[in-house]
This record gives C-alpha cells, sequence and structure tokens, in this order.
C-alpha cells in the first residue's frame, strides 16, 4: 500500500513537472540561429550532414559568403537559403536543380581545393 | 485488481525492514542524477522541458489509468516517474511535446500496466516506447539531423551513425577520454558515460540493481566487439568505442537491470546480460539500425522467463 506521504510526493512531483515542463516548451520554442550550424540535405541518396559554421568561420575553412551564395550583393549579408532559388526539380535552364547546385557546388570546391570528401560515400550517408 | 492477492506468504514471525519501492525508485533517480544533469548542462532549456514534461505525463498517465479502472492510485511507488525520466533521458533534446507525451503513454499503459502494473511486466516498458517510437517516428532519434542547431566544440556527429556510414574513418577524431566525459552528442542523459557510471555504482553498492547483468552485459559486449574488430578493423569500432557511444552505458545500468523484465538466479542472469550485450553490438555491427541496445534488451526480455528456469535444485529434492 502507499502510504499518504508518498502519494503527496509523486502529486507535487507531477505537478510542479508539468508546469515546469509547458513553460520550457511555450517560453523557449526552437527556433533556428541567424546562421545555420549544421543542415541536414535530405535526398534519395542518402542525406548529407553539412557543417556550414565549420566552412564559414576564419578557424575552420573561412569561406565567404559569397563564394557560395552566389547572387549575393556587395555589402549584403543576409544570404538567401540555396533552396529558395534551386528547386528540387527545375525547369529552367538557367538555374540547375538543388541536387545539381549542390553536387556543382561541393564537388567542385572540393575539387579546387583538393580537400574535403569527393566519392558520393563521403558525404551522403547509405 | 492491485488489492487482489498476488502470492500466499509463509507464517508469522515476519521481519519488517522498512524497504520500500518508493526509496528503491527515489534512489534509482538519484542515481541518474548526474547524467541527467551533465544533459542539462549541455542542452539547457528544451532538455529541461523533455525532462519535466516526461516525468509529470507518465505520472498522470498512471493516476488516470487508475481513475478509470477504479484502482487504488499506485503513484506513489516512483515508479512511474522513474519511467518517465529514463524516458526522458533517452530523447534528444529537441523532441517535441506530443511526441514526449504518447511515449510516456506507451511506457505506462502499454509498457506496464496493461500487464497488470509494476511487477507483473514482462519487457522493459520504457523500451517498449522507444522501440514502437523509433519504427514510428525514426526521425526523432536522428540525432545528426534533430541537434542541428547546436553548437558545440567538439565534433557534433553521433558517432554510432558516423561509424554506421562512413566505417571506422568516420570516427577517427573522437577519443575514449572525451567520449567518457560526453563530448559527444545523443540522448539528453545518454552522452555522459562517466555520470552513468557513477550512477550505476552506487546502485549496485546499495543493492538496487544486479551487478551480474551489469557485469556480463560488459563482457558480451566487449568480446563481440572485439571479435568483430579483430575480423576488420577499417570497418568495425573496437569494443570502447561500443561501450561509450549510444545509448550503450544508460542500457547495461538502467535499462537492462529492471528488475520485473529480466531473470533473477546468478546463472540466467549472466545469459541474459550476455546475449543482451552480443546482440546490440551484432545489431549495430551487421543489423540495420544505428544503435542495438533497445532491441537488444527487449529480446533478451522475451526469453528472461525461459533463462529463470535454470534454476538451482531444490535441497533434499531426488529426481
Amino acid at each position: 500500500m502507499t502510504s499518504k506521504k508518498e502519494l503527496q510526493v509523486a502529486y507535487g512531483l507531477a505537478i510542479i513537472f508539468l508546469v515546469v515542463g509547458i513553460l520550457s516548451y511555450a517560453a523557449f520554442p526552437a527556433k533556428a540561429p541567424d546562421q545555420p550550424v549544421r543542415l541536414m540535405f535530405e535526398g534519395v541518396a542518402g542525406n548529407v550532414l553539412f557543417d556550414h559554421k565549420t566552412h564559414t568561420v576564419d578557424s575552420g575553412y573561412g569561406i565567404a559568403c559569397q563564394d557560395c551564395h552566389h547572387n549575393l550583393e556587395a555589402g549584403e549579408t543576409n544570404p538567401e537559403s540555396c533552396g529558395a532559388c534551386h528547386e528540387i526539380e527545375s525547369g529552367d535552364e538557367d538555374v540547375p536543380k538543388r541536387s545539381d547546385a549542390f553536387h556543382l557546388q561541393c564537388i567542385g570546391c572540393h575539387k579546387e581545393g583538393d580537400a574535403g570528401p569527393q566519392e558520393c560515400s563521403g558525404c551522403h550517408v547509405m | 485488481m492491485s488489492n487482489q492477492k498476488k502470492f500466499i506468504v509463509s507464517h508469522a514471525p515476519f521481519w519488517l525492514d522498512g524497504s520500500r519501492i518508493s526509496i528503491r525508485s527515489y534512489n534509482l533517480m538519484i542515481a541518474a542524477l548526474p547524467a541527467l544533469l551533465f544533459g542539462i548542462a549541455q542542452y539547457g532549456m528544451p532538455a529541461i522541458g523533455v525532462i519535466t514534461l516526461a516525468i509529470s505525463s507518465a505520472i498522470i498517465w498512471e493516476y488516470l489509468w487508475d481513475v478509470i479502472t477504479k484502482q487504488a492510485v499506485t503513484i506513489g511507488d516512483g515508479n512511474a516517474a522513474v519511467i518517465g525520466l529514463l524516458f526522458g533521458m533517452l530523447l534528444p533534446a529537441t523532441a517535441p511535446w506530443w511526441f514526449v507525451i504518447i511515449g510516456t503513454f506507451i511506457a505506462v499503459i502499454i509498457g506496464k500496466q496493461i500487464y497488470g502494473g509494476i511487477g507483473a511486466n514482462a519487457f522493459n516498458p520504457v523500451l517498449v516506447a522507444i522501440a514502437i517510437l523509433m519504427l514510428s517516428w525514426k526521425y526523432v532519434f536522428n540525432f545528426d539531423g534533430m541537434l542541428l542547431n547546436y553548437d558545440f566544440n567538439f565534433l557534433a556527429v553521433y558517432p554510432l551513425a558516423a561509424l554506421k556510414h562512413f566505417g571506422v574513418s568516420g570516427i577517427e577524431s573522437f577519443n575514449m577520454g572525451d567520449l567518457l566525459m560526453g563530448q559527444q552528442i545523443g540522448g539528453i542523459g545518454t552522452g555522459f558515460g562517466l555520470g552513468l557510471i557513477i550512477g550505476g555504482a552506487y546502485l549496485i553498492i546499495r543493492g538496487y540493481i544486479r551487478w551480474e547483468i551489469s557485469a556480463s552485459f560488459i563482457v558480451g559486449m566487449f568480446i563481440t566487439a572485439m571479435l568483430f574488430n579483430l575480423s576488420d578493423s577499417a570497418r568495425f569500432a573496437g569494443p570502447l568505442v561500443h561501450l561509450f557511444t549510444g545509448y550503450t552505458l544508460i542500457g547495461i545500468f538502467f535499462l537492462a537491470t529492471e528488475d520485473s523484465s529480466s531473470p533473477v538466479n546468478f546463472i540466467p542472469m549472466l545469459i541474459y546480460g550476455a546475449g543482451a550485450g552480443v546482440l546490440t553490438v551484432l545489431i549495430r555491427n551487421i543489423g540495420v539500425y544505428v544503435d542495438g541496445v533497445v532491441f537488444a534488451i527487449l529480446a533478451m526480455n522475451l526469453v528472461s522467463p525461459l533463462l529463470d528456469m535454470i534454476r538451482p535444485k531444490a535441497i533434499g529434492k531426488v529426481v
């Protein structure tokens, strides 16, 4: 049998934790940082986890924003995400579809700098 | 139901030693604290949200069940709180609120209450919930995808996923000391290996869990991982990597040792623990899942009643 004191502890725990739980979910909603830390590109060939921060910070590879976000005007600091223009399937010849854009961008740069994976399985989780 | 006689004991005199289920539950929660506090420090407010919601909703589900089935309210024994706590510790800090609430429902109601409540469940309730959720909402257990916005000063890649997809070269940059000290991403309460070991040691010394299960789990896992590693060291990681990553340590000390779903005799406990260790490595190395602890322990839960048939011969019994 459960004693009264034990029940009180359980009720207290349930109520206090419920309030704290709801408050933490409500007051601290998950929000993406201004500059992405890591990005997960999802695709049929296996997802790619891209470490955006390591590519951009000076202690990492120190790549400038406009090297990848190629439509960035001079002085502009808030580039659009790749998917804003590069759609999953593209009918426009001038704008490659998203997977082609990523492949060109990533593999192209990795080859140019002779750094980073160039094989499919180096990035794609298969 | 709960007031029904479940077993008949012998004649008096009895000795009341004052031990209560609630004390055991409180001790389990205290033992989980080091790993839990580390997780909260690492993941911040979202982790507090997941843990508190998991504990409170688990207690509330059990309370509602007691009320609906017109039984005495059993939440005072603290078992629901323990289930909620351990369930929350296995989740990523960014798990959505509805996910936590569905999970504790599965754990408490489907994992425990429908079997008849505490002590009657055949499987570890927490693992029943995790297994069902893993199959239903796979993405929540993809720690790489769920923890994208956390910026750590260590390589924020889930070690077991990297190992599975890229082989041993994918985890080269991790060193064992860092993994043990929680320098890895994962569930809220699963990353800080040292904390889990301290908690486990406390429980073993106080007699709340059986060392036979934990020790044989480690041995089973160690030997299997070592054999795999010897056969192909580029593909299969060594035993320490398996020990310090994923759900291994929380499984060894907090999940496999759950009393109602694990054996009680000496030899069966050894087989049970070793079997879970072997299966964990098999699932990780040649199975489809990134982590094998959940299904390994559930599979051993399944055979636990059979294992318990290996028992000492009754004194004076003539064949």
